[in-house]
């Protein structure tokens, strides 16, 4: 996409050949590309492509898996600076609140509504109590769910639906103040209305974060996608643009590709 | 054929249940019928007045309160010791021990669960006997001593209950405040323990069960029949399994051997009321985790 996209851009996140393997069987294979702050990029391919893989590079998730490998540079330019995550010593929590990531199913803290977005305030920003409810009232809003939750914040937080459970898994990552969103398969556990909200939500959302999500739908890349890696075994098969995405002709191709 | 077969497992899987309940409830029944008529301030002070035997300003003869203190020192301090070093270890095993390492901590933790009492016991003794010998000729047999065995006998409990429930938590659990990054000390602090608290709290409630009932390590590491309230942990004391043991094998009549039973049933209700208490502890331990009121 790197080429496609407009040239006064600057990235905001470069990989250059990512190699990443597990217990010695490699599932990328020197894979680079290019993102964007306020666009949405899109990951397509099939199950068992390395997305997932590829996302959890992007936060070092994969090395809380045992045996994990990573090769190859990946820099990221938060506050203003460049940082090689693997190289310059980021701490991994810092990292990670910066790097958001949604998962493919929610997957919530086992307490209350509100809870879920206070703890790590507390914990990982160290936030005085007084300036909590603030910050998880201004995160809610950005999900577009505080008008939902806002008479039972203390109520546990899986007793909402499924759709509402992800715009809350995302809430607490927005209440973090990330600079990067991944996201994967954020809408696959969810049904077509949930899914729709949530879609309109991100949609909202890239206008200021650099969001990199995966996707199992074409409809659903049509939709959103500023850019799209179409992902097979480990590498990058193709880039596509936003115009790429549009045009008529190349849907028989894609869909070769991806399913 | 199947259809008998399944109509036989039935049969089978409601008369086991039906004969373990019989054997508590006759267990129980028993220990009431013979037990219950000892229940007096007698049992428990003898002769002393209750008030003065309570703070210890005189001595108790023929009474077994100061086996109920010996017995709740013990197992408190025992627990106190095991628990921390059970739960840690738990963790560690589930967590950070990884390969040939795990395999042989994993052992050597199942090689302890199979030592008998007894043997722990021997263990305190010589133990004692070689600190005599060398660098501490005063240390005796004691409180201290005693708990330090029953916390290695019950150590495997805890151990294996803690490492379990941590292994059986659902992955995204472990990932959820990683991803959003959380330490791994901070992870398990606020969401893998609390998460984890119910099975941990089996291992608790078994290994203080065991803590309170075992006669054989105790036997060697400081019980006696007759130390009165123990004045420290360096001091020997009382307990009420020891206590029972002494009855059983030296009563002179009925009346004292009915002394026995009524030991027992105080043994039985002291242990329920330990496992009330962790019950309670826990239930505290979920609520404020449950209900953590940062927003008020």
């Amino acid at each position: 996409m790197g080429s496609k996209g407009p040239v006064d851009l600057e990235p905001t996140v470069v990989v250059e050949e990512l190699h990443v393997g597990f217990a010695g069987r490699e599932v990328l294979h020197g894979l680079s590309a290019e993102f964007h702050r306020g666009r949405l990029a899109m990951i397509l391919g099939r199950s068992g492509s390395g997305k997932t893989t590829f996302l959890r590079a992007l936060n070092r998730l994969n090395e809380c898996f045992p045996q994990s490998e990573t090769r190859g540079s990946l820099r990221v330019k938060l506050q203003g600076h460049w940082r090689d995550i693997y190289e310059n010593g980021l701490p991994l929590p810092e990292l990670r609140h910066r790097v958001g990531m949604v998962f493919q199913t929610p997957h919530l803290l086992p307490l209350s509504i509100a809870e879920n977005l206070a703890l790590p305030l507390k914990l990982i920003l160290g936030l005085p109590r007084r300036e909590i409810p603030a910050r998880t009232a201004r995160a809610l809003e950005e999900a577009h769910l505080w008008e939902e939750v806002k008479d039972r914040l203390k109520a546990p937080a899986h007793i909402l639906s499924g759709g509402q459970q992800q715009r809350l898994c995302l809430a607490r990552l927005l209440a973090l103040e990330p600079e990067i969103l991944l996201l994967d398969e954020p809408t696959a556990s969810l049904d077509f209305r949930a899914a729709l909200k949530v879609e309109e939500l991100l949609l909202s959302l890239k206008e200021r974060y650099t969001v990199i999500a995966v996707s199992h739908s074409l409809s659903q890349a049509r939709r959103l996608a500023d850019a799209a890696l179409i992902f097979r075994d480990g590498s990058v098969v193709q880039r596509l643009s936003r115009a790429d995405l549009q045009a008529r002709d190349i849907l028989p191709t894609l869909l070769e590709e991806i399913f | 054929m199947n259809k008998w077969l399944t109509l036989l497992a039935k049969v089978f899987a409601w008369l086991a249940v039906a004969a373990v309940l019989a054997v508590v409830l006759l267990f129980l029944g028993f220990l009431v019928v013979r037990g219950l008529s000892t229940f007096n301030l007698g049992l428990f002070f003898g002769k002393t007045p209750v008030w003065a035997a309570i703070a210890g300003r005189l001595p108790v003869w023929h009474g077994i309160w100061p086996a109920c203190v010996g017995t709740v020192f013990l197992v408190l301090l025992a627990s106190g010791l095991a628990i921390p070093l059970g739960v840690a270890s738990g963790i560690y095993l589930a967590h950070y021990a990884q390969g040939a390492w795990k395999r042989w901590f994993g052992l050597a933790v199942e090689v302890l669960a199979g030592i008998p009492s007894i043997l722990m016991g021997l263990f305190g003794f010589a133990l004692i006997l070689f600190l005599k010998k060398t660098i501490m000729p005063q240390a005796n047999t004691c409180l201290l001593l005693s708990a330090c065995c029953l916390a290695l006998l019950v150590l495997p409990y805890l151990i294996f209950m803690t490492q379990t429930t941590l292994e059986s938590l659902p992955e995204e659990l472990r990932l959820a405040g990683l991803s959003l990054g959380f330490t791994p000390w901070q992870n398990m602090l606020h969401v893998l323990l609390p998460a984890a608290s119910r099975g941990i709290l089996s291992g608790v409630i078994l290994a203080v069960g065991r803590a309170a009932e075992d006669t054989a390590v105790i036997l060697l590491t400081g019980v006696v029949a007759n130390a009165g309230l123990p004045s420290g942990i360096l001091d020997k004391y009382e307990a009420l399994p020891f206590h029972i043991f002494y009855l059983a094998s030296q009563a002179r009549n009925e009346a004292e051997l009915a002394k026995g039973f009524g030991t027992a049933l105080i043994l039985l209700l002291i242990t329920a009321a330990l496992f009330l208490g962790a019950y309670y502890l826990k239930s505290t331990v979920t609520k404020s985790w449950d209900q953590k009121d940062l927003l008020i």
